[in-house]
């Protein structure tokens, strides 16, 4: 019964029981208010979708990224735990080359991979720097800077609350064999996304002159939003051997 | 356009909404699935390292 009633208003025949009245400019107004509504339902789609894209970005993309990041942790745990006869050497970049833990963060342990391109991030994991500035790995021992960088919002968002660090914090990142205790000691609140300098093996704007081992978090800044970069620095302060249980150092109890 | 749709859905108003419902989600999969991925990186939310570019 509807469908003939609204089949007749579309072809701009009114059904019997309306007033007769001039038809053309009935048409003509109707025209219009058919442009008007038209209008209008486009700019409530257009609301929705913008609605469903913070929805996307803020959420369904940590959901995808967490089970990313999930799988390959356990896939590089699984082959710490398979390849312990496999030689030394073997570093598998591929898969993640080990965790980072934040307590301050509060969010459990962090995959670290390498590269900080889009592709890599969005796993939710934190890269280290190829490019511009090559991170120095904990690993090889030598004097540098471990350079990271993590999505602050989506994508696993990793380095969300990186505001919360504050100074003497620490940062451990987890290897196959060897935790890396790190302790804050400085932070840039706001800099340019243009300031590499961050990333030198001798970061002057943290308020160092020697070499020594540092650790360097990046993410955006303010929150939503990637205006500014948002900058940590901490100072290896030692390292301990994992033990057969993998007990964690005491900063993670 | 919505009053359009609706009009050429076949079917009783029990039928149209259902097939209306499986319209809208199959908007919000190509939405999330494909539209959004293009368009994220596009967009200045979402860079979070620093560099020379």
């Amino acid at each position: 019964m509807g469908v003939t009633t609204d089949q007749d208003e579309q072809n701009g025949a009114p059904s019997p029981g309306l007033a007769p009245s001039p038809v053309p400019r009935r048409r003509g107004r109707r025209r219009i208010a058919l442009a008007v509504s038209f209008l209008g339902e486009l700019l409530i789609t257009a609301g929705l979708v913008l609605g469903l894209f913070v929805v996307y970005s803020l959420w369904w993309t940590n959901i995808l990224a967490d089970r990313q990041a999930d799988r390959q942790g356990d896939k590089v745990r699984d082959h710490w735990a398979a390849g312990k006869d496999s030689g030394p050497g073997a570093l598998d970049t591929k898969d993640g080359i080990g965790f980072l833990h934040v307590p301050a963060m509060h969010n459990g342990e962090v995959l670290v991979e390498k590269g900080t391109s889009t592709s890599i991030l969005n796993d939710g994991v934190a890269g280290y720097y190829t490019d511009p500035v090559k991170a120095t790995l904990p690993t090889t021992g030598k004097n540098g800077n471990f350079t990271l960088a993590a999505h602050r919002d989506g994508h696993g968002a990793k380095f969300h609350n990186i505001h919360k660090l504050k100074d003497g914090d620490p940062i451990v990142f987890e290897t196959k064999d060897k935790w890396y205790v790190y302790k804050v000691f400085a932070t840039l609140p706001e800099t340019s996304k243009y300031n590499v300098d961050v990333l030198t093996a001798v970061p002057k704007e943290a308020g160092v002159k020697k070499p020594g081992h540092y650790i360097t978090l990046t993410t955006c800044t303010p929150i939503y939003t990637s205006e500014y970069r948002y900058i940590v620095w901490g100072e290896l302060e030692r390292v301990e051997k994992v033990d057969g249980k993998r007990t964690p150092p005491k900063e993670l109890r | 356009m919505y009053g359009w749709i609706w009009r050429h859905l076949p079917g009783n108003a029990w039928v149209r909404a259902l097939l209306s419902a499986v319209l809208v989600l199959a908007v919000v999969y190509v939405l999330f699935q494909y539209v959004f991925p293009w368009a994220e990186p596009l967009l200045p939310f979402n860079d979070v390292t620093v560099d020379n570019q």
